[in-house]
């Protein structure tokens, strides 16, 4: 098959552009980047997302309170415990209900592992990124433990479910209590060893020092949360700032890195694993007794609510609206990752093309949660909006081609 | 030249080996082939377990080349077919043809002449090169990104390798390479020359891009670097002659710095002890960027290797 | 500032055996709250149709044939559950439990997961029931794979 010679596809205008994504080894998930590239230094970032939109926000709107619990548990594999009790909170807020003691320290122990099992797992992708496959393995071998402990609680490894409306499904008992005060003694050292390497192991920090440096101003202007605005010294955290459940009675402490660079972030997400242990064992050890489930009405309120929970990326926000039926309104999530992402375009520019996947894995990303449908308006006004019927043919045309 | 015992024996049986045989079939060409990919395998499984993984069965790295050899080699628009075709061939071709100016398997090098080292030094790089040209042929991105990479690279590494090979060859006073082997046998050069064979080992590390000398096929930035256009037989061919090469580059840096090469014995467990090396650095280190690995080379690898031969030729004079 | 700092995990590895597990070889025991495939006992249930009501996969149908006389299928649809046992809490009879044996449910095919508890009768009635009325009728829309052809 003879074909016009392409000329153009490495250029673009007279830049050379580096795609990363929709499909590429750095990328878990799909999120499309095109950085410009001078050799090796990068001179322009874009992005485009949208390939994992999944309609969540529409679906809900079609489904009882009870099982869209399950279905914005699913917003996202890594927090998925954090979108359920974020949604749990403002429907029992809407429903003025107030849950046991008990359900919400079980909550908080709930969270409080997901988030050590999120940075765990955020640790091994950053050093793959880096290309330090040993550090990788070895934090995912040791990220099991908290696995089987999630696992032991909830008898799920992945979506817990661990949140009804009204409570949480499962108790902890004084055996599984000490199942986890050991994973956890074993977490802590190990996590003491990590902070020892992503401190002092020389060639590491000759990746991560003093890259991507993120000044206090510029998250501030970029609305940076979570941990990649702690560590540029942006003491944000809606644990403390506007505490919610049990994070009333146990405090959480705010750890914050003033350097702003990638090594700053490893140190922050590692020293907050050191501290949701420390949270997880002051809640075991004062676990409230008491019920675990109030009633809930199948028919919430009219009225809508916002609420707002620290997943291990950043702040979770939900809007939600009930109409008074037994399913909402509208309800209007925004992800910790979305807010994030503007500063891996910012921080892009003037780096060196390796450091590219390690700036964006620097604000841990998570593609499926953060994505948006967009609707292009063309300029005669009209919308265009293809049925599930004409996005199928159109799918079936593209693969015959 | 002086051969240990066994090789002696063994030695005396080959001059009776029709040629062909031995270029083709042992001690060159397939037997070399199978050498390296054992050797890719202990790589795999050793770095394996050093990550408390299992790691890939023995028959794995045979299994990945039949798997590649049975698979459709795309040729993408827009290259030159000729080149994409022929470069693999000439990579490999090149690393066998190294494979018989050394010890392989402590038996006399197939061949061997006055200045060898030079050859097989530059038959060592041409699988870089081709390589390089390989990805520098398709218009993929990635691969043109790796490609600047790979060259980028050998041209840093191979300065100081190559002096790090010729500093045994200034010792010994030749430039063949079975008599360097062989003057090595009394002579440990890694105790008086204990910087070229770092800056050797390390050398062979940045030639074969084993990590952290990797940035040109760093997967998470540029996929598979030169090789990403890729597939079935070129690959495979590519793939196998990095494995020969890793066996050439391996008994060289043994011959050389550990005591020489006697027998089959001596290599086994001389090139054995330095592929654990080889495996241990891979598994403690970070890939380096592109100009940290420039860098390294240029200011810390060249520099010590050349202060080295400097003391050496000061030693000389002084003691003359 | 050190060179190699994870050296000391690398030669405790090397002695040990290696962290994979060898499954199907060997399996772990599940923990005893594990979510298996769901269990009906049918000694107390009413027939509410709770539990259908609030699953989020729609995996379940509670039909009832005879309500007095407690005459009910209970359609368990196991490739659609979740695992999420929310029909397990929303039982207010307790009716329903998860095993926590039951997880090796891959197949290779969908024809096994339709299941049907009930007594023996029942489940005839009934799907005698549902094949006459509708020979090619599918109990609920499900998404169909997409054929590309
Ligand atoms: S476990 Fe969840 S998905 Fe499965 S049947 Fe029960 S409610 Fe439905
Ligand atoms: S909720 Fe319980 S009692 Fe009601 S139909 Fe389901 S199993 Fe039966």
């Amino acid at each position: 098959m003879k074909q016009e010679p392409q000329k153009v596809i490495t250029k673009k205008g007279e830049r050379f552009i580096i795609p990363i994504g929709p499909q590429h080894p750095a990328l878990k998930e799909p999120g499309h980047f095109e950085f410009a590239v001078d050799g090796e230094t990068v001179t322009d970032a874009t992005v485009r997302l949208g390939y994992v939109h999944r309609g969540i926000e529409k679906g809900v709107e079609s489904r009882n309170w009870v099982q869209n619990l399950y279905m914005l548990e699913r917003i996202c594999g890594i927090c998925s415990h954090t979108h359920a009790m974020t949604y749990c909170l403002g429907v029992e807020k809407l429903a003025a209900v107030e849950v046991p003691e008990r359900a919400q320290v079980i909550r908080l122990i709930m969270a409080e592992l997901e988030r050590i099992h999120s940075h765990m797992l955020w640790l091994g992708v950053a050093a793959h990124e880096a290309g330090f496959d040993t550090l990788f393995m070895y934090t995912w071998r040791d990220r099991e433990t908290v696995m089987d402990l999630l696992e032991l609680l909830s008898g799920n490894r992945v979506n817990y479910s661990a949140n009804l409306l009204g409570g949480v499904k499962f108790d902890i008992s004084p055996e599984q209590a000490d199942k986890i005060r050991q994973g956890l003694a074993f977490l802590a050292e190990r996590n003491t060893h990590y902070l020892d390497v992503v401190m002092n192991d020389m060639l590491l920090l000759g990746r991560i020092r003093g890259v991507g440096v993120m000044t206090r101003e510029q998250a501030e202007k970029l609305g940076a949360i979570g941990p990649t605005a702690r560590a540029s010294g942006v003491a944000r955290d809606v644990r403390l700032d506007a505490p919610y459940g049990a994070y009333r009675t146990f405090k959480p402490k705010l750890i914050l890195e003033t350097a702003g660079d990638l090594e700053a972030r490893f140190i922050v997400r590692l020293r907050e694993i050191a501290d949701s242990c420390r949270l997880i064992n002051e809640a075991l050890d004062n676990l409230p007794s008491g019920d675990l489930t109030v009633r809930m009405p199948r028919r919430i309120k009219e009225g809508e609510t916002i609420s707002r929970v620290e997943a291990p990326r950043g702040e979770a926000f939900y809007f939600i609206k009930s109409n008074g039926s037994d399913i909402p309104e509208r309800i209007k999530v925004r992800t910790p990752t979305i807010c994030n992402m503007g500063s891996v375009l910012a921080l892009a520019k003037g780096h060196q093309l390796a450091d590219m996947p390690m700036i964006l894995v620097g604000i841990d990303p998570c593609f499926s949660c953060n994505d948006r449908m967009i609707t292009l308006r063309r300029s005669d006004g009209e919308a265009e909006t293809w049925s599930w019927g004409q996005l199928r043919e159109y799918g079936i045309k593209a693969y015959q081609r | 030249m002086e051969l240990g015992p066994v090789a002696r024996v063994w030695h005396q049986g080959v001059p009776e080996m029709n040629p062909i045989v031995a270029l083709l079939i042992f001690p060159g060409g397939l037997f070399v082939l199978t050498l390296g990919l054992a050797y890719e395998w202990v790589d795999r499984k050793l770095l394996a377990r050093a990550q408390n993984r299992v790691g890939p069965r023995w028959f794995q790295p045979l299994a990945d080349v039949f798997k590649l050899l049975a698979k459709e080699e795309v040729i993408p628009n827009d290259v030159n077919p000729l080149l994409f075709v022929g470069l693999p061939i000439a990579a490999l071709a090149g690393a066998l043809t190294a494979a018989l100016y050394v010890p392989i398997f402590g038996l006399a090098p197939a061949y061997s002449f006055e200045g060898d080292l030079i050859v097989t030094v530059y038959l060592l790089s041409l699988l870089t090169l081709c390589m390089g040209l390989a990805g520098a042929n398709t218009l993929n991105r990635f691969a043109l990104v790796g490609a600047t990479r790979t060259l980028t690279q050998l041209f840093s590494y191979e300065a100081p390798f190559m002096l790090a090979l010729l500093a045994p060859a200034f010792v010994a006073q030749t430039w063949q390479i079975s008599a360097i082997n062989s003057y090595a046998s009394t002579h440990w050069l890694i105790v008086t020359q204990p910087i070229g064979f770092l800056v050797a080992l390390i050398g062979l590390m940045g030639k074969l891009e084993l990590p952290p000398f990797d940035a040109p096929e760093a997967e998470t930035e540029i996929v598979a670097g030169a090789m990403t256009e890729y597939s079935g037989r070129g690959l495979a061919l590519f793939r196998l002659g990095k494995g020969v090469e890793m066996v050439v580059g391996l008994t060289l840096v043994a011959a050389f710095y550990l005591g020489g090469i006697g027998g089959p014995l001596d290599f086994l467990l001389k090139t054995g002890a330095l592929l654990i090396a080889i495996v241990i650095i891979q598994a403690l280190m970070t890939r380096l960027r592109i100009e940290q690995t420039v860098g390294l080379w240029w200011r810390w690898g060249a520099l010590l290797v050349l202060v080295q031969l400097l003391l050496y030729i000061l030693w000389e004079v002084v003691t003359a | 500032m050190k060179l190699g700092a994870m050296i000391n995990d690398i030669f405790e590895s090397i002695f040990k055996h290696p962290v994979t597990e060898h499954y199907p070889f060997e399996r772990k025991e599940t923990p005893s709250q594990f979510r298996g495939q769901l269990q009906w006992n049918r000694e107390n249930c009413t027939g509410c149709g709770l539990c259908a009501k609030d699953c989020p996969a729609n995996a379940i149908e509670v039909i009832v044939l005879d309500r007095k006389a407690k005459q009910f299928v209970f359609h368990y649809n196991v490739d659609h559950c979740l695992f999420c046992a929310q029909c397990v809490h929303s039982c207010r009879q307790g009716c329903l439990s998860m095993q926590p044996q039951l997880w090796e449910l891959a197949a290779l095919s969908r024809d096994g997961y339709q299941l049907y508890y009930g007594n023996e009768n029942d489940i005839q009635t009934y799907l005698a029931s549902q094949t006459a009325a509708e020979p090619a009728a599918t109990p609920r829309p499900a998404v169909q794979p997409v054929a590309l052809d």
